[in-house]
């Protein structure tokens, strides 16, 4: 029963309809599903939707879900917007719209099979043969491009929209690497968690058949022999707008995330590189377009293939989902040849029509086009051109004029498609729900009995009123997408991958992968370390303008001149004027995101480095990033603070990363990743803390000088409180320095360091063989021995121009040994970062006169 | 005519490569006026595998990869050819044939047209606008037949433009080098299949070798010989028929070919890819020997 309340939702809701709507059945009645979704909401209350959706906007941020670019420390990563109200479409319904989307996969499939062979489909008169010969997509070398399945096109989206008669049509198509499933699981987890009630009355299908079928279907593709077969999602990278997806998916199917260089071709073979070695790949998914595939055989200037890729393909040593060469068929023309294809390969209509399309190449069709120019929407029909659709009621008269002309020119590079008005739906805009116009993408994906659709989908709708503008590019709202019942749907069996109990479970990190573990840990210690010691330093600098003045400065000096060191923000501190007003270069040394060193930029690259193996993080940690994150772009405006905000703001960055580092302790698994993290961050603390204990005490000065430093040090330490348990307030250059050389249990003292980087080290896989020891281990071997075999009192003398000699040259051997540390583990896990160069023959030719 | 073809390629890099792959296009195809006897590849460093491939085209690929450190690689092809162009004699141009019935029939014959519609449309560096066939137009007169249009636009091409060598590269545009008026026999060939290509006619790209001669009284130098590249038209009711607008001749048995495609991004002779940091030196040395 509905209450009067939902009636008066529903009722401003309708007030507001303009169009045919989602709610109304033909005959202008409300359907039944949509009006216990309303009375749900009437439940639930306008201001309480309201709330869930500010959960939802958190949500989707804490997880990270963007559609944006990733790349740079000033870019924006657009949050992934999601609707509160889903889009609903009945089962029965829906299992129509099944049997449509079925009949356009075999069709395409059928197609892409007749393309690559003996294209019948042209010889018969069934297309123009420019549809085939002029087709940007009908990539030659792919003709011997073959799965071994039966279907050719494996996964496969479609885009759909209601047109003003109720019925459903099929706008675009999907085909060479499908984008969305993982935005819509991300939706549907979401929503279930935030919105749980919403469901209330009604049975929403789910959608985890669906990705138990594309695992299925990946499994049967890969080498029966093999225990755990290797499969890598390739994706072009964190540059990409659907990132996100990338990692979601890939660490959600269980598949390797991978980017084109971490692949190599050897011997007519796929081989991923990781920390272990070459090892060989069985399938792989890609999210790069054909065209960069392979840029030996593809697109030359493609640093996003593996070159050698088609060849391998060809030998049937790796397969690819889908097989390049697909794009063939999202072709724009194709949608006005579907039914005479139907026809022709199946002898039936088609099931769901597509928005009808004219192409250009014909005379007839070019003469309706012109003529009807003003109910049209004129498009490239090859989809790769940069020709942004046009529609034709917005021209004036001259515009159409010289629109007719460019056509006309060359009509068969055109196509018109109807501009349908399509269907609204409920939209949460405004805190009200108003009508909007919505799309669909529904998902399939091949199996041994044809194609299984998802019971879901992606809708979009557009965020302005009485405009269809869905385009993630440019701005749009997302809806999960519930297909419903009044009856519970049979229990789904779970299906069980074929995978043995012995199976190897051991995961091989690619090498990019680990680069950039390594680095998270490196820029992690290294933004911490520098944030450490300025607060130390600016602690000390307003001690001494509040209650000192006019005493003694030097220890300043030296501090702030251990801050440039320590930050390599050279000249910095060493220069007189910039000594005399520190706040100016301390502001710059937090906030400057362009100045290498500095807080923020050191903050940037560790975001950039966290963003690109994001598949290894999991919730817990994405939720710090996203403080630390925040607080990134509130020190950026440190300029604009007091010194007491910005030590606030600091203080807050240290304590969210250091709770990055214990999430991480507490949870990452003991694997390669982790050791190469741990490794990252060892040597980076070693690097900052040698280097200050150097600037600090490499010259002596004066005993009351010298007690400030040992001061700061011990804090430094993160060891004052220990120290003064030990000595009570005696403070000595030596006591001080055998604490943070020396003392075993101190995590921050130099022996401590070193011993767990060298116990770290021993755990990582061996590359080379017949040595027990690798270089890196032989350095950090001998580093640790000068430690401990060092003299104490003799580092803590000074000789006759006060300089610590034997302090200072120590410290800069164990510098220097721990930086060899580095290079070596990059030559020896990371040794793929290499330009790709291609390059053709010059023919040089002459000319002979005859 | 029977010749030893051989072609070398070195390349010497500053650096190291350690991984390398390539694809070359370098075998002399059988046909009825030539046949090829024998054909052979040399790779050092010596790659495990080589595989061929017979292209869209029926053009013959070879593929491999070397993934052992070097700072040369040599590929050396040699075959035995045999040119039989005698055999086919000049083309027999009908009375009744002329350009307009020509291109008549291109617009009639949709099963002709749809044959060789791969050769019609634009390709990847064959696009043409006004200014092309407004160069062309003065040769492509209706009541000649295509054969001698042909030859007419081979030869202005030939009186109106300068052979340079490395004033163009592979991507320089077609209309720049109408500008200019310069270039080398890919640019003239690419130039020449636009103008075909814009009056509605066929025309395909033909890679190859010639066979230089010697100024007279002097002796041949080794490794003088070069690749060329010259163009096929499509005459109805004849065939194929080769021209080489940079010498302005119709090809016949100096002329060895090797591939043919719409254009040369379609059958370069030898492509590659390596990983490194370094710069690579090239050189090619070609022999076209009688034998």
């Amino acid at each position: 029963m509905l209450t009067e309340a939902s009636v008066n939702l529903l009722q401003s809701y309708q007030s507001g309809l303009s169009s045919y709507d989602e709610v109304l059945d033909l005959n202008g009645k409300i359907k039944p599903y949509w009006q216990a979704l309303f009375s749900t909401l009437e439940k639930l209350g306008l201001d309480e939707l309201k709330n869930r959706n500010q959960e939802i906007i958190s949500k989707l941020r804490e997880n990270g879900v963007t559609y944006n670019v990733y790349g740079t420390p000033d870019g924006l990563n657009r949050p992934w917007q999601l609707d509160p109200i889903p889009f609903l479409i009945e089962q029965k319904e829906w299992a129509l719209i099944t049997k449509g989307l079925q009949q356009r996969a075999i069709l395409l499939d059928l197609i892409l099979k007749d393309l690559y062979g003996p294209r019948n489909l042209v010889k018969d008169g069934i297309i123009p043969a420019e549809l085939v010969f002029e087709n940007t997509g009908f990539l030659r070398s792919c003709i011997d491009i073959k799965l071994p399945s039966a279907n050719q096109l494996t996964l496969f989206a479609a885009d759909m929209a209601r047109g003003p008669d109720g019925q459903m049509w099929i706008v675009d198509n999907r085909t060479q690497a499908p984008s969305g499933s993982g935005y819509t699981l991300e939706n549907r987890i979401v929503m279930s968690k935030l919105l749980p009630e919403l469901a209330d009355g009604m049975y929403v299908s789910k959608l985890s058949p669906y990705f138990n079928c594309l695992q299925n279907t990946v499994s049967r593709l890969s080498d029966k022999s093999k225990d755990a077969p290797n499969i890598v999602y390739l994706t072009p990278g964190p540059n990409n707008e659907a990132y996100f997806e990338h990692a979601y998916l890939a660490s959600y199917l269980g598949y390797t995330l991978a980017q084109g260089d971490d692949l190599l071709v050897r011997n007519g073979c796929v081989w991923l590189k990781s920390i272990d070695g070459l090892q060989k790949v069985d399938v792989i998914i890609r999210r790069i377009d054909d065209d960069w595939c392979d840029p030996l055989e593809l697109r030359e200037d493609s640093q996003l293939g593996v070159p050698g890729l088609l060849q391998a393909i060809r030998m049937g040593n790796v397969q690819v989902l889908n097989p390049p060469g697909t794009s063939v068929v999202e072709n724009h023309a194709f949608l006005a040849f579907m039914d005479n294809i139907s026809l022709y390969f199946l002898g039936e209509k088609l099931v769901m029509p597509s928005v009808a399309t004219w192409w250009c190449g014909h005379k007839k069709e070019l003469g309706y086009v012109c003529d009807h120019l003003d109910e049209l929407i004129i498009k490239k029909a090859n989809r790769k051109s940069k020709f942004r659709s046009i529609y034709g009621r917005l021209l004036s008269y001259s515009e159409r004029e010289e629109l007719k002309k460019m056509i006309s020119q060359r009509p068969h590079e055109y196509i018109a498609q109807q501009e349908v008005s399509l269907s609204t739906t409920p939209s949460l805009i405004n805190g009200n729900i108003e009508p909007r116009y919505a799309a669909l993408r529904a998902f399939m994906v091949a199996d041994e009995n044809g194609y299984h659709v998802m019971q879901g989908g992606l809708t979009r709708s557009s965020p302005v009123k009485d405009r269809f503008v869905i385009s993630n590019q440019y701005g749009g709202l997302s809806k999960d997408t519930w297909i419903v019942s009044d009856k519970t749907e049979e229990i789904q069996e779970k299906i069980v991958l074929n995978v043995p109990a012995s199976v190897n479970k051991h995961i091989s990190l690619p090498s990019r992968s680990a680069e950039n573990l390594y680095w998270v840990g490196r820029y992690c210690e290294r933004t911490m370390a520098v944030i450490k010691f300025m607060n130390i330093t600016i602690n000390v600098l307003n001690l001494d303008r509040n209650f000192g003045g006019s005493a003694k400065q030097e220890h300043i000096k030296v501090l702030l001149q251990a801050l440039t060191h320590l930050s390599a923000t050279y000249p910095g501190f060493t220069e007189e004027d910039t000594l005399s007003n520190p706040y100016t270069e301390i502001i710059d040394l937090v906030s400057n995101t362009t100045r290498p060193g500095s807080i923020a930029s050191n903050i940037g690259s560790f975001l950039n480095s966290v963003g690109a193996v994001r598949n290894q993080w999991d919730l817990e940690i994405w939720r710090i990033v996203d403080l630390i994150d925040n607080g990134f772009h509130e020190i950026r405006n440190a300029s604009s603070m007091n010194s007491n905000n910005i030590q606030k703001t600091l203080d807050g960055l240290f304590n969210n990363m250091f709770t990055f580092l214990g999430v991480i302790a507490e949870s990452m698994p003991r694997d390669n990743s982790f050791l190469l993290f741990e490794t990252g961050k060892l040597i980076e603390r070693i690097l900052s803390r040698t280097s200050v204990i150097q600037s600090n005490f490499g010259v002596k000065n004066e005993q009351n000088v010298e007690n400030e430093l040992i001061e700061a040090t011990l804090i430094n330490h993160h060891s004052l409180v220990n120290y003064r348990q030990i000595y009570k307030s005696q403070l000595s250059v030596e006591t001080m320095l055998d604490m943070v050389l020396l003392e075993k249990s101190l995590p921050y003292s130099l022996v401590y360091m070193l011993d767990e980087l060298k116990r770290n080290l021993g755990k990582l896989p061996v590359t080379t063989r017949g040595e027990r020891l690798n270089e890196a281990q032989k350095f950090v071997l001998k580093a640790s021995t000068l430690v401990k075999l060092a003299n104490i009192s003799a580092l803590s003398k000074s000789d006759e121009d006060s300089e610590r000699k034997e302090l200072f040259d120590l410290l800069s051997e164990v510098s220097r040994l721990i930086s060899s540390v580095s290079t070596n583990l990059t030559n020896m896990y990371f040794s793929h970062t290499m330009m790709q160069h291609s390059f053709f023959e010059p023919v040089d030719y002459d000319k002979d006169e005859i | 005519m029977k010749y030893r073809l051989t072609h070398k390629t070195e390349y010497q890099y500053t650096v190291p490569v350690n991984n390398y792959h390539s694809l070359l296009c370098l075998t002399p195809r059988t046909l009825p006026n030539q046949i090829c006897h024998s054909f052979s590849i040399n790779v050092t460093p010596e790659p495990a595998q080589i595989v061929e491939r017979t292209d869209f085209y029926g053009n013959k690929n070879h593929y491999f990869s070397i993934h052992t450190p070097h700072k040369n690689l040599t590929v050396l092809t040699s075959s035995i050819v045999e040119c039989l162009s005698e055999a086919m004699g000049p083309p027999l141009i009908s009375a009744d044939g002329t350009c307009g019935a020509a291109r008549q029939r291109f617009v009639t014959d949709r099963s002709l047209k749809i044959s060789l519609m791969e050769y019609i449309t634009p390709s990847p560096l064959v696009k043409w606008d006004q200014e092309i066939l407004d160069f062309a137009a003065d040769c492509f007169r209706d009541d000649v037949s295509l054969y001698e249009c042909v030859r007419n636009l081979c030869r202005k091409i030939y009186t109106e433009f300068d052979f340079v060598s490395d004033f163009t590269t592979v991507n320089t545009p077609i209309k720049e080098v109408l500008a200019s008026k310069k270039g080398v026999c890919q640019d003239f060939s690419h130039l020449a299949i636009a103008c075909i290509r814009s009056f509605g006619f066929a025309a395909r790209y033909v890679s190859g070798y010639l066979e230089t001669l010697p100024p007279p009284g002097k002796q041949k130098l080794q490794g003088s010989d070069a690749s060329h590249a010259w163009i096929s038209v499509f005459i109805p009711d004849y065939g194929w028929c080769d021209f080489d607008p940079t010498n302005n001749v119709v090809p016949g048995e100096r002329h060895i070919i090797t591939a043919w495609g719409r254009d040369y991004s379609d059958v370069p002779p030898l492509k590659g890819i390596i990983f490194s940091y370094g710069k690579h030196e090239l050189s090619v040395e070609v022999d076209v020997i009688p034998v």
